[in-house]
């Protein structure tokens, strides 16, 4: 108990509360903007993160994330634009009810839903990850290679394009991590003599390149959005409570499909709401009415990316494996603060994940006030035309990328790995699975190469664990994953012929 | 930069194959057959069979149908299209710039040519791109130079605080 007040004691300093409060309506803003995601925003962010206590550091990263995610519907439900991927699976459905002229209600079931979402994901969080530290301090490199393969895995099922470029998109990422001094024994690879390179990639100005430059110059090329239509917006809250009864199966469904989704790691609030959206399709009695503006679909996906971003957080606290790229970076602000991810995470620092279960659960109720304003403003503040936005994201992304470690070459790093972003995502690579492989690339190699050295180079003991062998059937289940999809559509399409 | 999946395809393969091959040269631990040359060579491995299995168009019908990309696009083929696809290039270039002259000319004047010359490349006009260029590099400034204590080079224009 007293560690539940300690953690309270952090979070209600002036500071913290500042801070989530600043990231909140950061995370808010560049949300709502077409094309700035959530990604971005929580990348853009770390620079400063950098400089803050730790509470405070990871109290921004939460706060700027969950925002970000939900006002990323604002966009989606005006204009068809959705405002970050997570949003995608359901923008035609909230615009199919603006159409309809009940852009409030689409919008309150959005607000209200990621609400629910996110406190319902973290309370799954807060039961799970203590549990499943106990199993995890079990864990010997066998199974932390698996599942860091396992995420990788994942990671390139979300990626709703080619598997197989996913998988190479993947592999560069891997590619990457080899740069650099940091190997098992610690030779430079891959450095061509250039001794900027043997620290290796620094992940955040690569992360702010993917991210921020690569966006600014997919919109040198392509059309601007068409400005929010002004129009006046009923009460947002009206008639959510009638939903939320009226859609209870769904809305629970939803949670608890996106707590599941987001505990695997690899997978976060993108694969949740696509996954959330289809089945509430699946099992709704009024399956017709779907792509008309109904609002099954948008209370389950809506739930169901607000309660992944929060159980993403099991698989990152505990083993270091991000859900997402948001949890990608989240783990990145972790090492920085000395909460190094593992399970010893749970007793060693317990009043540390108390102040971030608190934390969660006060962003995702400061998210309805928030929320609301944001909603009303947004017809207004959203004008902004992306020419007056854009030149500071370029901005901010020079000084982000140079502050992590005051190092000229970080600058050098974000330009390139904008132009690879931007060719990649052009040519129909994923690049969420290339960061997830930059990532997770030394960890999947450590525990690659001690087993093997443990195993006297004999692959057997690697199936021989229980949770090992689960775990890599897991992952080759992954990865054969797309070939039978491939074969049964095949098979149905002859049928169908036939 | 819209590749054929023929030549993407091959350039990872060969990719995969340098990787491979130079870590093959990497040399080893003493003592101790798995070194740091096992993990490139993998990713080579993986590499190469990627490309080559997209050079032949496998997982094709996994894509998602390609975006519009855009009326901004002026019809192929014209000397306006080349330079409109040009202009993707002007934000990596732009922080190479900015890399090589900040140290000589200082933080606000780079800044103000970075805001300035991507506002005006996103079609701004001037009334907005001025007060921006001036604006938003004294606002950086301030936030990561006086609060969070970033050592932004001075140059030729010092930051009046």
């Amino acid at each position: 108990m007293s560690g539940v007040l300690d953690a309270l004691a952090q979070i209600a300093a002036l500071d913290v509360l500042l801070a989530i409060l600043a990231a909140s309506v950061y995370g808010m803003v560049i949300g709502a903007l077409p094309g700035l995601t959530a990604t971005m925003a929580t990348a853009l962010l770390v620079p400063i993160t950098f400089y803050l206590p730790p509470i405070a550091a990871v109290a921004t990263i939460i706060a700027a994330s969950a925002m970000a995610i939900f006002s990323g519907d604002i966009p989606g439900a005006l204009l068809r634009i959705p405002g970050t991927p997570a949003s995608a699976a359901y923008t035609d459905e909230a615009y199919a009810m603006t159409r309809k002229g009940q852009a409030e209600t689409a919008l309150g079931i959005s607000l209200w839903f990621s609400a629910i979402g996110g406190i319902v994901g973290t309370l799954a969080l807060m039961a799970m990850a203590p549990a499943l530290a106990e199993i995890a301090l079990s864990f010997s490199s066998f199974e932390y290679f698996w599942l860091a393969l396992l995420g990788l895995m994942c990671a390139t099922l979300v990626a709703r394009s080619s598997p197989v470029k996913a998988i190479a998109a993947m592999l560069i990422g891997l590619l990457i991590s080899c740069i650099g001094i940091e190997n098992p024994a610690g030779t430079p690879r891959f450095t061509f003599g250039v001794t900027d390179l043997l620290g290796g990639i620094e992940v955040i100005p690569a992360l702010v390149g993917v991210f921020a430059i690569s966006e600014v110059m997919r919109a040198m090329v392509s059309a601007e959005a068409p400005p929010i239509p002004r129009r006046r917006l009923g009460s947002i809250l009206r008639g959510q409570w009638a939903l939320t009864r009226r859609y209870q199966v769904p809305m629970w469904r939803g949670n608890i499909l996106g707590v599941l989704v987001g505990v695997l790691p690899g997978a976060g609030a993108d694969m949740a709401a696509w996954i959330g959206y289809s089945v509430s399709k699946r099992f709704s009695k009024e399956r017709e009415k779907f792509g008309t503006g109904h609002p099954e679909g948008l209370v389950e996906a809506g739930a169901a990316n607000n309660s992944a971003l929060a159980s993403a957080w099991v698989p990152a606290l505990l083993f270091g494996i991000p859900g997402d790229t948001i949890t990608a970076i989240a783990i990145g602000v972790l090492y920085m603060k000395g909460l190094n991810p593992g399970p010893t995470l749970f007793t060693e620092r317990a009043d540390s994940m108390y102040a971030l279960y608190l934390i969660f659960i006060f962003a995702n109720i400061l998210m309805i006030p928030l929320g609301i304003a944001t909603i009303r403003l947004a017809t207004h503040v959203l004008r902004a035309p992306r020419a007056a936005v854009l030149p500071v994201i370029v901005l901010l992304s020079v000084v982000g990328a140079f502050a992590i470690g005051n190092n000229i070459f970080a600058v050098v790093v974000a330009a390139a790995f904008g132009l690879l972003g931007f060719v990649m995502e052009r040519n129909g690579y994923p690049v969420a699975a290339m960061v997830l492989g930059i990532i997770m690339g030394s960890m999947l190699e450590t525990h690659f190469v001690t087993s093997l050295i443990k195993s006297d180079n004999s692959l057997l003991p690697f199936f021989e664990r229980p949770i090992a062998a689960v775990l890599a059937t897991i992952a080759a289940a992954a990865l054969l994953w797309p070939v039978v999809a491939w074969t049964l559509r095949r098979r149905a399409r002859a049928t169908a012929a036939a | 930069m819209h590749l054929p999946d023929r030549v993407s395809g091959a350039i990872l393969a060969g990719l995969g194959a340098l990787a491979a091959y130079g870590g093959s040269r990497l040399p080893p631990v003493p003592g101790q057959d798995v070194g740091p040359n096992v993990f490139p060579m993998v990713v080579g491995a993986g590499l190469i069979l990627c490309g080559v299995l997209i050079a032949f168009g496998i997982g094709r019908s996994f894509e998602a149908p390609e975006e519009d990309p855009g009326a901004a696009v002026p019809a192929a083929g014209s000397l306006a299209a080349r330079l409109v696809g040009l202009r993707a290039l002007l934000p990596p270039a732009l922080l190479l710039l900015y890399v090589l002259v900040v140290e000589r000319l200082g933080f606000l004047p780079t800044a103000a040519v970075l805001v300035l010359v991507t506002a005006l490349a996103l079609g701004a006009r001037l009334r907005l791109a001025l007060p921006l260029a001036a604006a938003a590099p004294l606002a950086v400034h301030a936030v990561f130079s006086k609060l969070l204590r970033v050592p932004l080079p001075d140059g030729m224009l010092p930051a009046p605080w």
